[in-house]
């Protein structure tokens, strides 16, 4: 549930996946592609040898014509199995989610892994599975050993949610999985906060105000 | 209110108040010597205002939760103040997220790991239960064999035991004919002698008297008479002896187990002694395939043995006799108040050829027979007796699995 305190509204959008599909460097290339009209610092919690210790944090926000001030905190969890506690707190209060699988044949099984472990947590922490904004995004896709995109989509086919196919480390595809995640989250909070009514925002411009494009 | 890792952290949450202050030290020297610090909501955590006083906003995420004052810095100074101590909330706010949600990820593990324990205490209180059971049923099994095995070496002995009666009801049958014959035939010669003294002159009278051939002639067929009944005993025991060993095999039918107990009552009591009423309670039975005759002759055994039982108690008595059905099969009760039986009797009843009776009184073959019949039909007998109270046959055929 996005948290409401005076005349601002916080979305809290988590990328989850296996360890080291490309949470990060979806962040790292977010903070390079996007331009709302305020942008915070990345803060990253990287180890030596590129692994997400605790959380990733990138701030984002605009104002609305109403005077609303809508903040986005997007957060990477931990992939490590290991950490699933911390992906768990990490993973609670969520408003959204992009799941982060890595295209590589040979991760399959660690994919659905996470997956599971993702529908299960949401559980724990007391989210609505079945209706929460999600994203699934099939990461390094240009790498020789990835499933080809037909075959993923045919797997994925009675899955309702988007399924975008991007190369993060060179920025494909990372803004039409935010994008399609910021569709997914208006449509499901924007009856509850009044956001076309009260605060003159339609789907349109509650995206184009968070990428940047107004 | 949201006090995760994750919420928005405020400028008293980051900077202490011991923290504050050494930074502030540290930063009034770098700003000509004035500095103050304040809330996001204007309140001041550090050092005073004044009119001259210029404020920069301090920004960690998107919105300034804090000012840094001075109005002896230049701007450009002010503004690297401001980075500075920006360093610092950085670094302070990385240290207390990464710790508070340590905490979570802790506690989070923690409950895990309670379930897992929960689970794991059930698991094994499931497997040990099953180990129970697992003994439990082994040990049945076990007893089960035990039972199979006496049943069988039992089984084995009552054959050979028949196998013998049956060879032996065999071979007395032939003499017994031809001694029967003779006998009567010796009786036809016998008579014909009679004949003989009236056609006697009075020499031959006086040898007769001598020989004393009046008393031999009456004797002889005494003694033949006698000879015929002992014939009879025999035939009788030899009958018991065929129909202990199944000789005369029928084939099988289904049978109401209730009409045999009447058919049976019904032979008993054409040679029921006063003093001995029988009392019936049959409830309806499930059909039984086995073999009438053989059941018949059962029921007759043991029917038998309680009136005897109340003969030898020499008192008026009752036999009841009581049928009914259950889940697990058909069970027919045949209860006398006689002279009951001890342990000892007991414990010999069914073996073939043991009795209580005089010589000549009976073979012994009575319950062992019964007892044969029972198990051809997958049954069983029980005996239970108190001595000089009565005992109680039970006869127990399981319902067809």
């Amino acid at each position: 549930m996005p948290d409401l305190s005076g005349q601002t509204l916080t979305f809290k959008l988590v990328y989850y996946g296996p360890a080291q599909s490309g949470k990060t460097t979806n962040l790292l290339r977010l903070h390079d592609q996007l331009a709302p009209a305020m942008k915070g610092e990345l803060m990253t919690m990287e180890t030596k040898d590129d692994r997400t210790l605790f959380f990733d944090l990138l701030p984002l926000g605009f104002r609305a014509p109403s005077g609303l001030l809508l903040k986005f905190r997007l957060f990477t969890v931990p992939g490590q199995v290991a950490h699933d506690g911390t992906r768990k707190a990490v993973l609670s209060r969520a408003d959204g989610v992009v799941f982060v699988a890595d295209a590589a044949r040979n991760q399959e099984s660690n994919n659905a892994e996470s997956f599971r472990s993702l529908a299960e947590n949401c559980a724990r922490v007391g989210l609505d599975f079945e209706h929460l904004p999600l994203v699934v995004q099939f990461n390094k896709c240009d790498l020789p050993d990835a499933v080809p995109e037909a075959e993923i989509r045919e797997r994925w086919a009675s899955a309702p949610w988007p399924l975008i196919f991007s190369v993060a480390i060179h920025g494909q595809g990372i803004r039409p999985t935010f994008e399609n995640l910021l569709r997914a989250v208006y449509r499901r909070f924007a009856t509850e906060f009044s956001l076309a009514e009260t605060h003159r925002l339609d789907e349109n411009q509650f995206v184009a105000h968070t990428l940047g494009q107004p | 209110m949201n006090a995760g890792f994750d919420h928005e952290w405020t400028l008293a949450e980051l900077l202490d108040d011991g923290l504050v202050d050494r930074s502030a030290r540290a930063l009034a020297p770098l700003l000509g010597g004035d500095v103050a610090i304040s809330h996001a909501d204007g309140r001041i955590a550090w050092g005073l205002l004044n009119a001259h006083s210029r404020g920069e906003p301090l920004i960690v995420e998107l919105e300034a939760i804090g000012y840094l004052h001075s109005h002896s810095a230049s701007p450009t100074a002010l503004r690297a103040g401001r980075d500075l101590l920006l360093t610092l909330l950085r670094a302070q706010m990385r240290f207390k997220m990464a710790s508070t949600l340590h905490l979570e990820a802790v506690a989070e593990d923690f409950e895990s790991l309670k379930r897992e324990h929960a689970r794991l205490l059930e698991s094994e209180s499931r497997y040990r239960k099953l180990s129970e059971e697992l003994e439990g049923r082994v040990r049945q099994q076990v007893a089960q064999l035990q039972e199979r095995q006496q049943m069988l070496y039992e089984a084995e002995k009552l054959a050979s035991v028949g196998q013998l009666a049956a060879g032996m009801a065999h071979e007395i049958n032939n003499p017994l004919g031809f001694v029967r014959s003779n006998l009567g035939s010796f009786e036809k010669y016998l008579r014909a002698f009679t004949q003989l003294k009236a056609q006697l002159d009075p020499p031959g009278q006086a040898v007769w008297q001598t020989l004393d051939l009046d008393f031999m002639l009456d004797d002889g067929q005494a003694l033949l008479e006698e000879s015929a009944r002992g014939l009879e005993r025999i035939a009788r025991i030899v009958a018991d002896l065929k129909a202990f060993s199944n000789v005369d095999r029928a084939s099988e039918e289904v049978i109401d187990v209730n009409t045999c107990i009447r058919e049976a009552a019904q032979m008993l009591t054409t040679q029921q002694p006063a003093g001995i009423s029988l009392q019936f309670d049959l409830l309806p039975l499930p059909g039984l395939f086995g073999l009438p005759g053989h059941l018949n002759q059962m029921f007759f055994n043991l029917l038998r043995n309680a009136q005897q039982a109340i003969i030898d108690a020499g008192r008026p008595g009752e036999i009841q006799i009581s049928s009914e059905a259950t889940e697990a099969g058909i069970f027919i009760r045949i209860q006398d108040n006689g002279i009951g039986m001890t342990d000892e009797q007991i414990s010999h009843a069914f073996e073939p050829f043991y009795t209580t009776r005089a010589v000549g009184a009976g073979v012994g073959l009575g319950l062992a027979t019964a007892r044969n019949i029972a198990l051809a039909h997958s049954g069983s007998i029980q005996l239970r007796s108190q001595s000089d109270l009565g005992s109680t046959a039970t006869v127990f055929f399981p319902t067809p699995p």
